[in-house]
């Protein structure tokens, strides 16, 4: 009886177009900072290396133009990242977790808790440092196409696993 | 019943099964290094009569190597059935001890290859889904021994099953050769011809890769040159590759669905589907209904013209194994019209979404197409001139142009969907019409998405994950589909039944 009454909260919210989503942790756009210096860095160094062991003197005469290129495409894809951020979206409610996020396609996410499989919670060495986990939630679907939620806080995630875990155990 | 075999002790295979794991053996090692094998036999001439003497003793020392670590594998692999879980261990270093349930074991199926067929054993399959167990497969069993199994398993799983009545039923489908022969006629025979060369361009660039490392690759190097500039010269010699190519298409159409669907009957019990086909591979296929998860029933104007569709049943997709082994959907050709309607109304209780209107894509879904179509012809003829330096490339047009618009609005009017309380038919194809049977309750999760321009136009697209792949509903408006998203989510978490 009392879950056919539980049933009722997903009639009283149906509509994803209104539910409140709450931001990620805003400390994790330091974790994507810095990830993409990592990244940008060992490209450059990359393309330094390759200067001078392996490229022939018909690309080195562009390599001005390489270096340049490397530049803007790195900024470019920053600056998307940052524009992007403030869309990384999540909602909890009773019977089914939300993500949304993307800049130029936006896609939203919703995974009822009866159909996950498992929930990971996974630290990454730089989120660590910020107290930051991701939450990844696995279902019987294409396992690629499955939500992941970086960037919130680690006890957070801890209480959200812990939420599903007993929801889907009822 | 077999009372003889109650599985409650551990028992191997059958003693014939030490053979088919040796020949099992032999093939892998034969898979891995044939290529050797040809560059050995290319050469065999050259060998000194001594050198032979050491390959001989090198293929009898692997051949007995693998004779003995058949009959270990062979004398490792026990089973038995216990407290209704399935037991097995295996394994001759590594022992892997692995414990099914009843309930999670999705599938039995029988299987028979030719060596199987000659010595009078079946291959037992066992499926799990959803989870990291692999797949089971017990090589070799008599077939007393493989019903009474699949009995064990099933009465445990479902006491009700009434498995007596078995033998009388009749089946709902048989094709005679004959059918068959006009169900490989009106196959999709572009699709097979595809497949073809794919296979012989992946075997072709397989033997180029390795005479090049032997240093030969001017001979076959040489030999495309000279096709290549007769091909652009010769007409007739264009006309005869065509002739060519229509016959391979045909034929390998026709070699495809004789092996696959030979002797096709399927038998409808209960609550599952008995399939059994195949002209080589025997195949025993029981596909319960509530572990279905699509059916799409798909035909072709050819089909069409003789009354004729096939339909695909797709199940969960089993064990997350990272070797990405997917499964072949189960497929029954050559169904005429009243057999649909008994698979249709066996497997849904409630069809009124048929009943429904088409909901058909926004104009943006059009659009987006021919913006699409036009980028990408674009793109490949500036390639063309760009490599020929030809203008007169360009005539082709005259051609292409007319056959992408033709395809592009088949393609459009064949996309819709129709959605009911409980269910969803999705349309689409684009020489083939495809409809695709979904029960919103078994979809596992659900997406939206949205371009910046799709949001401009206010449509969005619908990607609902099922456990056997995704259906996309492309750009329809928005409000529908948030209603579509709600309507869906609503009838997942309402709902009791499990969805496998």
């Amino acid at each position: 009886m009392s879950e056919d009454f539980k049933n009722e909260v997903v009639i009283q919210l149906p509509n994803i177009s209104i539910i409140p989503f709450q931001n990620i942790n805003k400390a994790y756009i330091k974790v994507i900072s810095i990830n993409f210096f990592l990244i940008s860095l060992t490209s450059f160094i990359g393309l330094f290396l390759l200067q001078y062991y392996l490229l022939s003197e018909d690309i080195l005469q562009y390599i001005i133009q390489l270096y340049l290129g490397l530049g803007t495409l790195c900024i470019l894809l920053y600056g998307y990242f940052l524009l992007a951020f403030p869309n990384r979206k999540y909602a909890i409610r009773n019977k089914d977790i939300s993500y949304k996020y993307g800049l130029l396609v936006f896609k939203t996410t919703t995974v009822p808790f009866s159909r996950i499989q498992h929930v990971e919670i996974d630290e990454r060495p730089i989120s660590r440092f910020f107290n930051l986990a991701a939450i990844r939630i696995y279902t019987a679907g294409d396992d690629s196409d499955d939500l992941v939620i970086k960037g919130i806080q680690k006890q957070k995630a801890l209480e959200i696993k812990e939420f599903i875990s007993t929801t889907i155990n009822e | 019943m077999n009372k003889g075999f109650s599985f409650s002790e551990f028992s191997k295979q059958s003693p014939k099964g030490l053979l088919i794991i040796y020949l099992a053996e032999i093939y892998k090692v034969l898979k891995l290094f044939w290529i050797f094998l040809f560059i050995l036999f290319k050469d065999f001439s050259k060998f000194t009569s001594y050198g032979i003497i050491y390959i001989y003793l090198g293929v009898f020392v692997l051949l007995s190597f693998l004779f003995i670590r058949s009959y270990l594998i062979y004398l490792n692999f026990q089973f038995k059935v216990f407290n209704d879980h399935f037991i097995l261990k295996k394994g001759i270093l590594k022992k892997t001890n692995i414990e099914i349930p009843f309930q999670r074991i999705q599938n039995i199926n029988f299987k028979q290859n030719i060596v199987q067929q000659l010595i009078g054993v079946f291959e037992v399959n066992i499926e799990t889904a959803g989870s990291n167990d692999t797949e089971i497969a017990i090589k070799a069993l008599s077939l007393e021994k493989a019903t009474a199994l699949k009995k064990i398993v099933s009465t445990a799983k479902f006491t009700d099953l009434n498995l007596k009545k078995e033998k009388e039923l009749e089946p709902i489908l048989t094709i005679s050769p004959f059918a068959l022969l006009k169900v490989s006629l009106t196959e999709n025979h572009l699709q097979n011809l595809l497949l073809f060369l794919a296979v012989l361009f992946g075997f072709f660039n397989q033997i180029q890769q390795v005479s090049e490392s032997l240093g030969q690759s001017e001979v076959l190097g040489g030999l495309i040159t000279d096709s290549t500039s007769n091909l652009s010269t010769n007409l007739v010699l264009l006309f005869i590759v065509l002739v060519l190519l229509t016959l391979i298409a045909l034929l390998s159409s026709f070699v495809k669905v004789f092996l696959l669907h030979f002797n096709l009957t399927a038998y409808l019990k209960k609550d599952a589907f008995e399939i059994n086909q195949g002209l080589f591979t025997k195949k025993t296929i029981v596909l319960k209904k509530e572990k279905i998860q699509t059916i799409t029933f798909s035909t072709n104007p050819l089909k069409r013209a003789i009354g004729i569709s096939f339909v695909t049943f797709k199940q969960a997709v089993s064990g997350k194994t990272k070797k990405k082994k997917k499964e072949r959907p189960i497929r029954l050709v050559g169904c005429k019209q009243e057999q649909l309607e008994v698979i249709k109304n066996t497997v849904y209780s409630n069809l009124d979404v048929l009943e429904k209107q088409k909901v058909y894509p926004n104009s943006y879904y059009a659009k987006r197409l021919f913006i699409y179509a036009g980028l990408f012809l674009l793109v490949v003829y500036s390639l063309l001139y760009f490599i020929f330096n030809h203008i007169e490339i360009a005539y082709s047009l005259v051609l292409v142009l007319p056959i992408t618009i033709l395809l592009i609005l088949k393609k459009i009017k064949k996309r819709f969907y129709k959605i009911s309380d409980s269910m969803i038919v999705v349309g689409k194809g684009v020489l083939e019409t495809h409809l695709i049977f979904l029960n919103l309750f078994k979809v596992q999760h659900i997406q939206l998405k949205q371009s910046i321009f799709q949001k401009k136009s206010k449509v969005a697209t619908i990607i609902l994950q099922t456990a056997s792949g995704k259906i996309n509903l492309p750009c329809i408006s928005y409000l529908e589909a948030i209603q579509l998203y709600n309507h869906t989510l609503y009838k997942v978490e309402t709902s009791k039944k499990s969805w496998m």
